[in-house]
């Protein structure tokens, strides 16, 4: 079995290969390529056919390519998606146009609406046809104009459209005139892409549905285009097996279901990371971890809880501040990252971030021109990173220019020494993470006192003990390629596919007939999810089901995810639905109005396929207390309580299964460097992962 | 003499007390029942010290922030500092000692460490209904007393306890206790969440670095303020306008006279020369109304966040230099017992007059006329069951042209910023459908090199009989253009029965109406007006506001002098670049 993880990132593209099954050497290969913005599917080949070349494999006999993809993400964020046409209920032209009608700026008289200077329908494409669906029902008060559609649909054909849709009030509880006007606009368009906004997102709030059926349509001709091109290009340089793609929900998914609905992609990107920590917590036996994955100008914050990924409300998932009604892994991410810059404002307040140096022209450290200090440079500056090292010597660095950088622009206006300077600048950067952090965890019942905390991303382990310790994490792991636990993620994931079913419904009053059109609804929800993974040859052993109600207090306006047993309905089963929700209210609320009723609002069937997961080679057992097989040199270095202590370096690539390591301590590998600082100590699992405590 | 806290840790200190100030308000949202604290987030939270200085606030509506140091100093009448325990609740709504207007109850706790009190954890949040004379809004009343239930620094809970006594008192005087009770204890869970904060912050860093850091913090941002008002040319800047009427004497309008003094850097807003005091609700509390509108227009002007790179601490730092004037007995400092509760439309216009007044001095931060206007629906009615349903809506307007953009359509301005309900959410649950919720086509927004925003239309149709309060204004004064912009439109409501057909125009404010099932009420916002000459407009963003349909292409060529021509590609009209010229260059010379 050869399975290969592919993730594509702002900078590079980041490849894992798997071999393994039986009378195989099992190995693992990784590799990075630049990425290729433009068409990342470039990159992406060329990645594939390089990590083939280092692990001696023919392409033609890899079996799966699991891929992370930023493409959908990039066309919402760049606004480079289709040119799409809207057909709506009459009165309701301008619903995407309102939006919530809330200003993004509270303090602003000259702030941007981007869902109006930048619609992805724009008005003169919204075109309105008479039909009525009226609540709580779905009655039909008036039928839908046929002819209304056809001229619509007529009138998109002449203009060109890229992609059409049909979202129609109320079709939560009634979806027939949607789908018959789809039919109408294929027979007039059968080559346009088109979705109605009950297959998308089959749920109440008109502009969130509506704004996400745009957005499925925005990014659909473009996406699935790509994803046809990565098949072709594949198979033209003769890789083999099949093509999956992640997901924002955590899963992965066929190329097809993809095409389909490419709004299920735009976490694609950063949900890989998520899971591979998750898949590095597991082997080190840890199921409560913040992974927090640390780049050049942003950090991604996520949470693991008892081994499971978090799925963020429906109320805040966004992309490019516009409403995106999918499930999504629960990651924040803040605009602090390597190379955000340190400054002081024209108010005398000391800075770091959101600004970045990004990769051009890069820390002042590069020598590319950058004059303004930066993470990176406070880094070297402190000595937690060495020069010569970085990226393995790759990358020419001078030290001098991050000193003069950090004494110009920091140190002297706030009459500073240059080391508290430095320092200064990692504190308030990492301050700004551990907020973000608190933000995703505490603010929602999670107590970081029970967490490990996960850095990765090539500057990861760098900051991960302080971070630890400003949200006062039990310990911190650096998994064993930091710079690749995104793409490792890829071939440690799921399949994974969610359905909807719109119900609103007081549980506390349901009987026997509630518990019959909830049991039709599961039932119904379970029949797609089967179908889906017959048409994926997933064999029935391997599917699980879980059951989600998605509930709320009758009166108040936010859901939350309760579990439904896989029993069928009845008074006692709902009863457990109902003491779940007053649970799951308690944890994120610290409280539960137990004796209010609760309402469904949503059944939400996650259909779940278990795949191959990756196996990492065990390392040997070394044991050894700070081995000198693995010591490289020793260096002054300062430490966030302004020590200045001399420090081994060790090199990660030398140490064994069982080896330990105290603080002080620098640990190199190519693409990463972490810190145990004076007070730690480190111990090396059985895969390479390092575990860091406090003595 | 206080140490300074270093640059660092100040940092650190502010960013933690930003993050509180948000909890608190989203735990409060998220938790809360009626559709206007969840779906409007028409609610403020922070954190005080014993100064009652702001030291932190939740980013949620302008309206509540800088309002909570008036309830605090009110409070302060009925619970002096020494009768303060740890675990106490003070609820407090009373518009002559602080607050906002009486349906913005105010829940606030002690905050204590070490055994002694340093400041205070506090949240204010839009209640549906305190018993008034109407349900849900008031406007034609004669005095305070028939706003409803008037709590003037009662302790909710002692030590911890709760009081039963006043808790069933509470619930027994509104129409709908299910949800006032619960948004009281989504309230009392936000603050109690402040509290715990706070308490955790110090005992990490030391009361007193907590304490010098956010005087520092205050420091910086009036510095960041001041800094903005001293390259403001000293002097004195006027603005006038007027209001429909005070929504009982029709046919009177009420003058508001705005003249802003800048000297060095201090500024102030005086508002002397505005209408009297009025016999209804139709007045202005002064100390958490009147000023607030003030500090807010020149935080909004002068550290405009999304000019401005740095986030700029949210505290008393930006009240400072900020003084406000209004002559006692006059509409926006109103005697007692006069009644004080409908008082938005007027502070909207106080800022928008600010604005007006300072224009020629702000050309690049300044805009034209905004709706500066605020359409409060109270749609309300009896069930079968003998319930009282009561929906509070508000309904967003638009801005006037910028500097460098065009007015936002439809939207949130000013001192509001709540979030419209999902009409399919209100579906479900009311006696209430809406049939229209679109851009306005009857009226065009102001004409400009940078056009104003576009206003909303908004109907809603009476499923039942019921009772219906409105409460806005800006029929009459139309939002003027600047710059050589046009002025915008101005707003207007219709009722309409579907089944008789009957219908009638209704002026901005009117009470305690009853209304019939087949109702279709049809708010209409005002439009925004123009920035700089219209003339001046790129000729291809006034075609695409004629194939957006915003404007016609008559419009196009009387007011912005585009000629366009037809062409066949499904969209109609494209630029007659030729003409277009002409046309310009004869009306530039007339």
């Amino acid at each position: 079995m050869i399975r290969v993880g592919v993730d594509v990132g702002g900078t590079f593209t980041d490849i894992i290969l798997e071999r393994s099954g039986a009378g195989q050497k099992h190995s693992v290969v990784v590799t990075k390529v630049a990425s290729t913005p433009h068409d990342q599917s470039e990159g992406v080949v060329e990645g594939i056919l390089n990590v083939c070349r280092i692990a001696g494999v023919d392409p033609s006999r890899i079996d799966a390519v699991l891929h992370g993809t930023t493409v959908a993400t990039n066309l919402v964020i760049e606004r480079g998606g289709a040119k799409v046409g809207m057909i709506t209920t009459r009165g309701f032209r301008d619903i995407v146009h309102m939006g919530r009608h809330k200003r993004p700026h509270n303090f602003s008289l000259q702030f941007d609406v981007p869902w109006q200077s930048k619609p992805l329908v724009r008005r003169r494409d919204r075109l309105v046809v008479t039909e009525r669906i009226l609540p709580p029902d779905g009655r039909i008060e008036v039928p839908l104009e046929e002819d209304e559609v056809k001229e619509a649909a007529e009138l998109f054909a002449k203009r060109g459209m890229d992609a059409v849709i049909i979202a129609f009030l109320f079709s939560f509880l009634n979806s027939e005139h949607e789908v018959r006007a789809k039919e109408i606009v294929r027979s007039v368009l059968p080559d346009t892409y088109v979705c109605c906004s009950s297959d998308v997102v089959n749920t109440i709030r008109e502009y969130e549905r509506f704004s996400s059926t745009a957005m499925n349509a925005y990014i659909g001709p473009k996406t699935s285009a790509y994803l046809r091109r990565l098949e072709e290009r594949l198979r033209g340089a003769g890789v083999g097996g099949t093509i999956r793609v992640m997901q924002s929900n955590g899963g992965i998914t066929t190329v097809e279901q993809a095409s389909d609905l490419p709004i299920g992609l735009l976490m694609s990107g950063p949900a890989g990371g998520v899971i591979g920590g998750r898949w590095t917590g597991d082997s080190c036996k840890k199921a409560n971890i913040i992974t927090i994955d640390i780049g050049g100008t942003s950090a991604d914050i996520g949470v693991i809880q008892d081994s499971e990924l978090r799925i963020k409300n429906s109320r805040d998932t966004e992309v490019g501040q516009l409403p995106v009604l999918v499930p999504m892994i629960d990651i924040d991410a803040i605009g602090a990252g390597g190379g955000s810059i340190a400054y002081i404002d024209p108010g005398g307040a000391f800075r770091v971030g959101p600004r970045s140096a990004g990769a051009v022209p890069g820390p002042a450290c590069y020598g590319k021109g950058g004059a303004e200090p930066t993470v990176t440079d406070a880094q070297i500056v402190l000595g937690r990173l060495d020069p010569e090292q970085f990226l393995g010597g790759d990358i020419e660095i001078d030290a001098s220019l991050s000193e003069e950088a950090i004494r110009r622009h920091i140190a002297e206006p706030l009459g500073l020494s240059l080391h508290d300077a430095a320092l200064g600048i990692l504190t308030i950067v990492n301050n700004n993470m551990a907020l973000a952090i608190n933000s995703n965890s505490m603010a929602k019942g999670v107590d970081p006192r029970d967490f490990t905390l996960m850095g990765f991303g090539g500057a990861g382990p760098l900051h991960a003990v302080s971070l630890a310790e400003a949200i006062h994490a039990k310990d911190i792991i650096s998994p064993v390629q930091p710079g690749i636990t995104a793409a490792t993620g890829l071939l440690v994931t799921d399949i994974q596919y969610d359905y909807t079913h719109p119900l609103l419904m007081v549980l506390n009053d349901a009987g026997e007939a509630e518990y019959k059109v909830m049991n039709d609804a599961l039932v119904s929800l379970t029949d797609q999810a089967n179908r889906q993974l017959d048409a994926d040859g997933v064999p029935l052993g391997a599917r699980r089901f879980q059951r989600v109600a998605e509930c709320r207090y009758v009166g108040q306006g936010f859901e939350l995810r309760a579990n439904v047993p896989a029993d069928p309905m009845d008074a006692g089963t709902i009863q457990a639905v109902i003491e779940s929700f007053h649970e799951e209210h308690k944890k994120i609320y610290g409280h539960a109005f137990r004796d209010q009723a609760c309402e469904l609002i949503t059944l939400r069937l996650v259909a779940v396929a278990g795949v191959e997961t990756l196996s990492l080679p065990e390392l040997e057992t070394g044991g050894r207390q700070d081995p000198p097989e693995a010591l490289l040199y020793t260096r002054q270095t300062v430490f966030d309580d302004g020590s200045a202590q001399e420090t081994p370096r060790y090199q990660r690539g030398k140490l064994l299964a069982d080896d330990r390591i105290s603080g002080p301590a620098i640990i190199i590998q190519h693409n990463s460097t972490t810190v145990v600082p004076p007070g730690y100590g480190a111990l090396v699992m059985r895969y390479g992962d390092i575990l860091i405590s406090r003595n | 003499m206080r140490q300074e806290v270093d640059p660092i840790t100040l940092q650190v200190i502010g960013g933690a007390l930003h993050s509180i100030a948000e909890q608190m308000g989203t735990v409060l949202y998220r938790m809360s029942y009626s559709s206007i604290i969840r779906e409007s987030q028409d609610l403020g939270a922070g954190l005080f010290d014993r100064d009652y200085n702001t030291l932190c606030e939740s980013d949620s509506t302008p309206m509540h922030i800088g309002s909570l140091p008036g309830y605090l100093r009110g409070i302060e009448k009925s619970v002096t500092l020494d009768q303060w325990q740890p675990g106490d609740v003070v609820i407090h709504n009373h518009p002559y000692y602080g607050a906002s207007h009486s349906p913005d109850i105010a829940i606030v706790m002690p905050v204590f460490f070490e055994e002694e009190l340093v400041g205070f954890s506090a949240n204010t949040a839009h209640h549906i209904d305190i018993g008034a004379a109407t349900p849900g809004l008031i406007m034609d009343i004669p005095d305070v007393y028939a706003e409803g239930m008037l709590l003037n620094g009662i302790k909710l809970f002692e030590e911890g306890k709760r009081n039963d006594t006043m808790w069933k008192y509470i619930r027994d005087n509104t129409r709908v206790p299910g949800q006032v009770m619960n948004d009281l204890e989504a309230q009392v869970a936000s603050a109690e969440l402040g509290v715990m904060r706070f308490q955790q912050l110090m005992k990490k860093y030391g009361k007193d670095t907590v304490l010098s850091a956010t005087r520092q913090l205050m420091n910086y941002t009036e510095s960041m303020l001041r800094r903005e008002i001293s390259k403001i040319p000293d002097g004195e800047y006027v603005a006038e306008g007027f209001l429909d009427d005070d929504g009982r004497t029709r046919g009177v309008t009420l003058p508001i006279k705005v003249t802003v003094r800048v000297t060095g850097d201090e500024v102030e807003v005086d508002l002397t020369g505005s209408s009297p005091q009025v016999p209804t609700a139709y007045n202005v509390p002064f100390e958490g109304s009147t000023k607030v509108a003030c500090f807010f227009a020149f935080r909004a002007l002068l550290l405009d966040t999304y000019t401005h790179s740095e986030y700029i601490p949210q505290n008393e730092g930006s009240f400072r230099p900020v003084k406000v004037t209004a002559p006692p007995g006059c509409i926006f400092n109103p005697i007692a017992p006069a009644a004080a509760e409908a008082r938005f439309a007027q502070i909207q216009r106080v800022v928008d007059l600010i604005i007006k007044a300072l224009a020629p001095v702000l050309p690049d931060k300044c805009t034209a006329g905004n709706a500066a206007v605020l359409s409060f629906a109270a749609y309300s009615g009896v069930r079968d069951s003998g319930d009282y349903w009561v929906f509070l809506e508000v309904n967003e307007a638009a801005m006037g042209g910028r500097p460098q953009s065009d007015g936002p359509d439809t939207i949130e301005e000013l001192m509001r910023n709540t979030r419209n309900n999902p009409l399919e959410d209100l579906g479900m649950h009311l006696p209430l459908i809406c049939d229209r919720y679109e851009i306005r086509d009857d009226a065009v927004p102001g004409a400009g090199r940078f056009r104003g925003g576009a206003g909303v239309v908004k109907s809603q149709r009476y499923l039942t009989d019921g009772y219906m309060t409105h409460e806005a204004d800006r029929h009459e004064d139309v939002p003027w253009g600047v710059f050589g912009g046009k002025p915008g439109a101005g707003g207007k409501v219709e009722i309409r029965n579907i089944f008789s057909g009957e219908s009638s125009m209704e002026p901005a404010k009117f009470s305690g109406r009853r209304t019939r099932a087949g109702d279709v009420v049809s708010y209409f916002s005002p439009c925004g007006g123009g920035f700089g000459n219209p003339l001046e407009r790129d000729p291809s963003k006034v075609l695409d506001d004629v194939l957006d349909g915003f404007i016609t292409p008559e419009c196009a060529r009387q007011d912005y002098g585009v000629a366009l021509q037809v062409v066949d590609d499904g969209y109609g009209w494209q630029v007659d670049t030729k003409g277009t010229k002409d046309l310009r260059s004869s009306m530039a010379s007339r």
